[in-house]
């Protein structure tokens, strides 16, 4: 008996199946494209090629992410807010407060202690402080975008991106590129320029420890040290960031049918 | 009856910001149209003289502001600009003359900016008594009310008759009650009417004569019965704080596809203001105290001793939803002073709530969406 999570999401869809128990059995993340229903459909076939897992072993599947409804096989949607916030909990059972980071939206939310959301706030209409920013970032410095966590660490004297303006940010960076500032100062920059951004939201729904970290953002180690550094504090960040509110999503999926059915432990 | 191709034809005719219908109606009936601005205005003395009052609620999200933003600053709400913008582009030229009352400090001045800005119009600002416990208070809106049937005469070149006010108030009692009853309806039955349609039956009686309003809303209440309702789970709620600047339809709509049951709320509160019948004895006497006594409690309303938030509270536990959505317009003083006090009193009684603000002219409802549903499934997984 497994469960599933779909969190089409605005950078990359991914799929979490869970076995009764939690345990991941299958995932898979593609880069998400505008024919959501191919999107979807693609995502649940390359998951059933995974463990042998047939379709109707997967007793129930709940969607999130910005494509929720345009999932055509779900048996429920929830936000990305209340996915996460399930999943941070569960796999930091002192998670207070979680921040998520992804390709177009941050969200910084309270949970309690059952990993509800209570208080939450989510960035305004830019994506400026995402993850989209910091893509745009690497094709500009012409480095590969896994490469940026690990290059940021390397910062001896990061430099300052004032602008909060994704586009004005560009000729800031190309500013910063000519005047001959090494490529790593410049990651570091950005990282704490997201940092900053994102730290104003923890504030605005107010910090409280522990602090889970998730979404696509939350891979770069760079971006992990920046926000540590600014908060005083370690953060909580799961093995694979990414597929964090897809686990989430799976978890309330399992949630949800035990509720129903009153079979799952 | 379809009242669902009804209500589409009215979203239609409120959106309209060239005024067709009631251009053609002025031409037709050969009658004066005056404008208000929110919350309250004497609708039974303008109806004693035959002058259609026009509930002006902005321009929603159908209008470019050009002019508007050089008379008002960037922190000023955007029913005060969009309502200058309908004046400055000259859409508002058919109307013979404005209403306005103090119920902020952006109302207030819009008025005397109208003064200023259309000197040949006629624009009339009411006073209305700062503290409604003091015994003087009913008479010092009798005589506000009668400086007002003054200029309506000078104005009209009618004499003023309080039987036909009496006559007035009667209609407008009636429309009042039918309004009841439909909200009665959605309270009860929320699967039989949505908000988006309950919500365009009422604010078309702002463009349209109330013996008309009467005929359409009697003729839908006696439908709704022998309607299929579309059963489904859904989270009762109360909602505060859009008395003034309205909520674009598209998230009147969001709130129904999102599962939301109201139970009350104060969209277009000008029309539900007076929550009993007016008295007909007496009638410029009894419309000043149905002011003063029989108002539901409102951010533009002191409340006297008594705090408003004391109102609020006793609403909603009687109302007993399973939460409160505050839906604010950006910038609305009044309104986010009072949520202060409200939301003091339902923490203090354990009803979870949601904070959103909204603007006429907005045009993405994403994050709306995101925020309203997370806070439902916050209260469903529990």
């Amino acid at each position: 008996m497994y469960f599933a999570g779909v969190d089409v999401g605005s950078g990359r869809t991914k799929m979490v199946v869970c076995d009764e128990k939690g345990n991941i059995i299958a995932k898979v993340m593609k880069k998400t494209h505008a024919n959501f229903q191919k999107l979807v459909n693609e995502i649940l076939e390359q998951a059933l090629s995974q463990n042998g897992i047939k379709r109707e072993d997967i007793k129930y599947i709940v969607s999130t992410g910005l494509g929720r409804y345009s999932v055509p096989y779900r048996d429920f949607q929830v936000t990305e807010l209340t996915a996460g916030g399930f999943a941070a909990k569960n796999l930091f059972p002192d998670t207070k407060c979680v921040l998520d980071i992804g390709a177009q939206s941050t969200r910084a939310y309270k949970v309690d202690e059952r990993g509800i959301v209570r208080h939450f706030k989510v960035n305004d209409k830019c994506a400026a402080g995402s993850g989209s920013f910091i893509v745009k970032a690497a094709k500009y410095l012409e480095i590969k975008l896994e490469d940026v966590g690990r290059l940021s660490l390397y910062s001896q004297d990061p430099v300052p991106i004032s602008s909060i303006c994704a586009v004005l940010a560009e000729s800031e960076i190309i500013n910063h590129i000519t005047e001959g500032k090494k490529i790593e100062d410049i990651i570091r920059g950005i990282h704490d320029s997201l940092a900053d951004r994102a730290i104003a939201l923890l504030k605005s729904v107010g910090i409280e420890e522990e602090i889970t970290f998730i979404g696509g953002v939350a891979v770069q180690d760079g971006m992990v040290a920046s926000l540590q550094e600014k908060l005083g504090k370690k953060i909580n960040v799961p093995d694979e960031p990414e597929y964090t509110v897809a686990y989430g999503a799976a978890l309330l999926a399992k949630r949800r049918f035990s509720k129903l059915v009153g079979a799952v432990s | 009856m379809k009242i669902k191709k009804l209500v589409q034809d009215f979203e239609n005719k409120i959106k309209d910001i060239d005024f067709k219908y009631l251009k053609e109606y002025k031409q037709k009936e050969n009658k004066k149209i005056f404008a208000h601005f929110p919350v309250y205005a004497p609708h039974e003395i303008f109806h004693s003289f035959d002058v259609l009052l026009l509930g002006l609620n902005g321009a929603g999200n159908e209008i470019e502001i050009l002019y508007a933003d050089a008379r008002f600053g960037s922190f000023i709400c955007s029913i005060v600009k969009s309502t200058m913008e309908l004046g400055l582009s000259n859409r508002l030229d058919f109307i013979d003359g404005f209403f306005f009352t103090g119920i902020c400090d952006a109302a207030r001045n819009l008025c005397f900016v109208y003064k200023r800005n259309f000197p040949d119009k006629n624009v009339i600002f009411l006073h209305l008594p700062q503290n409604p416990e003091t015994e003087h208070a009913i008479k010092f809106l009798e005589s506000e009310f009668k400086r007002l049937i003054k200029n309506l005469e000078e104005m009209t070149g009618k004499r003023f008759s309080e039987d036909k006010l009496r006559e007035s108030i009667k209609i407008h009692n009636e429309n009042r009650k039918l309004q009841r009853k439909l909200y009665e309806i959605r309270r009860n039955e929320p699967d039989k009417l949505s908000t988006y349609e309950l919500y365009t039956l009422l604010r078309i009686g702002n463009f349209i004569p109330v013996e008309e309003h009467n005929k359409i809303l009697k003729e839908v209440i006696d439908y709704i019965p022998q309607r299929e309702p579309v059963e489904r789970d859904r989270i009762k709620v109360v909602i505060e704080g859009s008395f003034c600047e309205q909520p674009p339809f598209e998230l009147l709509k969001l709130l129904d596809d999102v599962g939301c049951h109201i139970l009350d709320d104060d969209f277009i509160l000008g029309r539900r203001f007076i929550l009993e019948d007016v008295n007909e004895d007496n009638p410029i006497y009894s419309l000043a105290e149905a002011y003063v006594k029989k108002t539901r409690y409102a951010s533009v309303k002191h409340s006297g001793k008594k705090y408003k938030s004391k109102y609020f509270i006793e609403n909603v536990k009687k109302l007993k939803p399973e939460a409160v959505i505050f839906m604010y317009a950006k910038f609305c003083e009044p309104g986010l002073f009072d949520y202060v006090l409200f939301k003091k009193e339902l923490e203090k009684e354990g009803i979870p709530y949601l904070f959103l603000e909204f603007e006429e002219k907005m045009w993405n409802f994403d994050r709306i969406q995101l925020e309203i549903e997370t806070f439902f499934e916050s209260l469903i997984f529990v």
